[in-house]
């Protein structure tokens, strides 16, 4: 089992419906249920792009909802990874080629996991998640190395100290 | 008159399961005035369907106007192209129509009545429903072949037939399932904790419903009855498989929850007879007739009347498809019955009108 190493982190899930059908939403509201209970990995649904880790994404991207998919991931801390549900949010679908949608969330955000299927199935939602939390991990370690890295001791001083450029004071007579 | 504030809520939200937004204006946290934005997910199916598929490929594409309700779709939608090439569709068809329609109807109730116990804050209620609710799903797909998305109605008649095994399944998976529904009846009906946030909140009289042009268990909780399956029965024989009308009185949450509760009762009845009563007879009938004319077709979905319109001329591509679904009828009572009621029952209220704006939008 690999459960040890995901209970190092409880990630939390943001869900955006970004003009799909809701078959994969209830599909996502099923997988929170008690018989596919995605809290066994210490994941829940959470209303606040502030405090999520994961965005799950159905639909192909209508014209109107465009704008706020792209807020909504913007508003996210990194690390955090995207995950498409269905079809239509993977490439457009069915919904392909019709005048207010774009064909699929890729144009706009980048993602890492598609999940496929009309509407994708609960247990590969779970698949698609679990996979999308182990690039978390890594994008994880990317960021702290980065941080590391940023931390090497400077080798030549060249910032300005603001004592000597400043004004001399005159003592007064 | 005290201070008013602009409360937005949505387009993204924790209670809401699509994009839809509300501006409250309220006044001691009193609810006054409401304006709701609905088209956040048109896509453009309805011009799509005029050029790019042809007819018998609609019914496959307005199935994904809606994920919970897309048999409805998909049926009315195979009734009015039938009436525009102008055959009639195999009994044993319409049987299996109605029996994937009720199966639909008891997913999709028990997923309102779950979201509105969430919103209500009931978060033990909402897993009770949602772990109920499976035994229909399960069905679904072994009947139809997928949880959501069966693409089961096709023009002329059904894409699949029911394995007797399978109706032995469905009748023991119901057996199992009552006593479950008298648990959330007895639940929804008697916890005083859920009354708080449920009883006389998001009020509409009848006279509203009326005026406002309510469809649905929104209109039955009213007394208006505004049901479909009652006075049409040429296309789908409800009255022959037992169906019966639900009404209430009080127009409220509770009331629109009762509803959806004893309207399930009466889906599991109309199934059991579907299946114990099912006429033998072939699936579908063949005709290279093309679409001319016009034609309409009206149909209760879970959520209200599904009124279809389709105009034909004589080639492979319709020349008009129109589609109102329920929701659009409802939205200028939703907007009533917000008024007077405080902002921390908006999402409870919400849930209770069981919205469904793909289906508006399309």
């Amino acid at each position: 089992m690999k459960l040890n190493s995901f209970r190092k982190k409880s990630p939390w899930i943001l869900h955006y419906n970004a003009g799909s059908c809701n078959g994969c939403d209830i599909e996502i509201l099923a997988c929170l249920a008690p018989k596919y209970d995605i809290e066994r990995f210490g994941i829940i649904n959470t209303g606040n792009p502030k405090q999520s880790d994961v965005l799950l994404v159905t639909g192909p991207v209508t014209k109107r909802s465009r704008e706020r998919l792209v807020e909504i991931y913007a508003q996210m801390p990194e690390p955090k990874v995207v995950v498409s549900c269905g079809a239509c949010a993977c490439t457009g679908g069915v919904f392909r080629g019709m005048y207010n949608c774009e064909g699929g969330i890729d144009q706009y955000i980048p993602v890492d996991v598609y999940v496929c299927g009309c509407g994708s199935r609960p247990e590969q939602i779970i698949d698609g998640v679990i996979e999308a939390l182990a690039i978390l991990e890594k994008k994880t370690k990317d960021l702290e190395q980065s941080i590391r890295l940023k931390k090497e001791p400077v080798k030549e001083d060249t910032q300005l100290n603001r004592r000597d450029i400043a004004a001399e004071i005159k003592e007064i007579a | 008159m005290g201070k008013q504030y602009e409360i937005p809520l949505g387009a993204q939200h924790i209670s809401l399961l699509e994009p839809l937004h509300f501006k409250f204006t309220t006044e001691n946290e009193k609810i006054v005035d409401t304006v709701a934005n609905v088209y956040y997910v048109h896509r453009g199916i309805e011009q799509a369907c005029c050029s790019k598929f042809k007819f018998r490929q609609v019914s496959f594409v307005v199935g994904r106007v809606c994920g919970l309700c897309s048999v409805s779709h998909t049926t009315a939608y195979s009734q009015v192209a039938e009436k525009l090439i102008k055959i009639e569709v195999p009994r044993r068809a319409k049987y299996l129509r109605m029996l994937v329609i009720e199966l639909d109807r008891i997913h999709s109730h028990l997923l309102c009545l779950s979201h509105v116990a969430e919103n209500s804050g009931f978060e033990a209620l909402f897993m009770k429903t949602m772990q109920y609710r499976e035994f229909a799903m399960e069905l679904l797909e072994a009947v139809c072949g997928n949880r959501i998305q069966y693409d089961f109605s096709i023009v002329g008649g059904v894409a699949r037939d029911l394995k007797p095994e399978v109706g032995k399944m469905i009748l023991e998976r119901l057996k199992i399932f009552k006593p479950q529904l008298d648990e959330l009846v007895d639940i929804y009906q008697n916890n005083w904790t859920l009354s708080l946030k449920n009883k006389g909140v998001g009020l509409i009289t009848k006279e509203d419903a009326l005026r406002l042009n309510v469809v649905g268990p929104f209109a039955r909780a009213t007394g208006l009855a505004a049901d479909v399956r009652n006075e049409y029965d040429d296309l789908l024989p409800w009255k022959e498989v037992g169906f019966e009308m639900v009404l209430d009185k009080a127009g409220d949450v509770h009331a629109r929850n009762m509803v959806r509760l004893r309207e399930l009762y009466v889906s599991m009845r109309i199934i059991e007879n579907i299946i114990n009563g099912l006429p033998e007879s072939a699936l579908v009938t063949e005709t290279k007739t093309f679409p001319d004319g016009e034609a309409v077709a009206r149909l209760e979905a879970p959520r209200g009347e599904l009124f279809y319109y389709a105009k034909g001329n004589k080639t492979q591509i319709l020349e008009r498809l129109k589609i109102k679904a329920p929701t659009f009828s409802n939205i200028p009572a939703m907007v009533e019955a917000f008024k007077g009621n405080e902002y921390g029952s908006a999402p409870a209220i919400i849930a209770s009108y069981d919205p469904c704006l793909s289906c508006t939008s399309r």
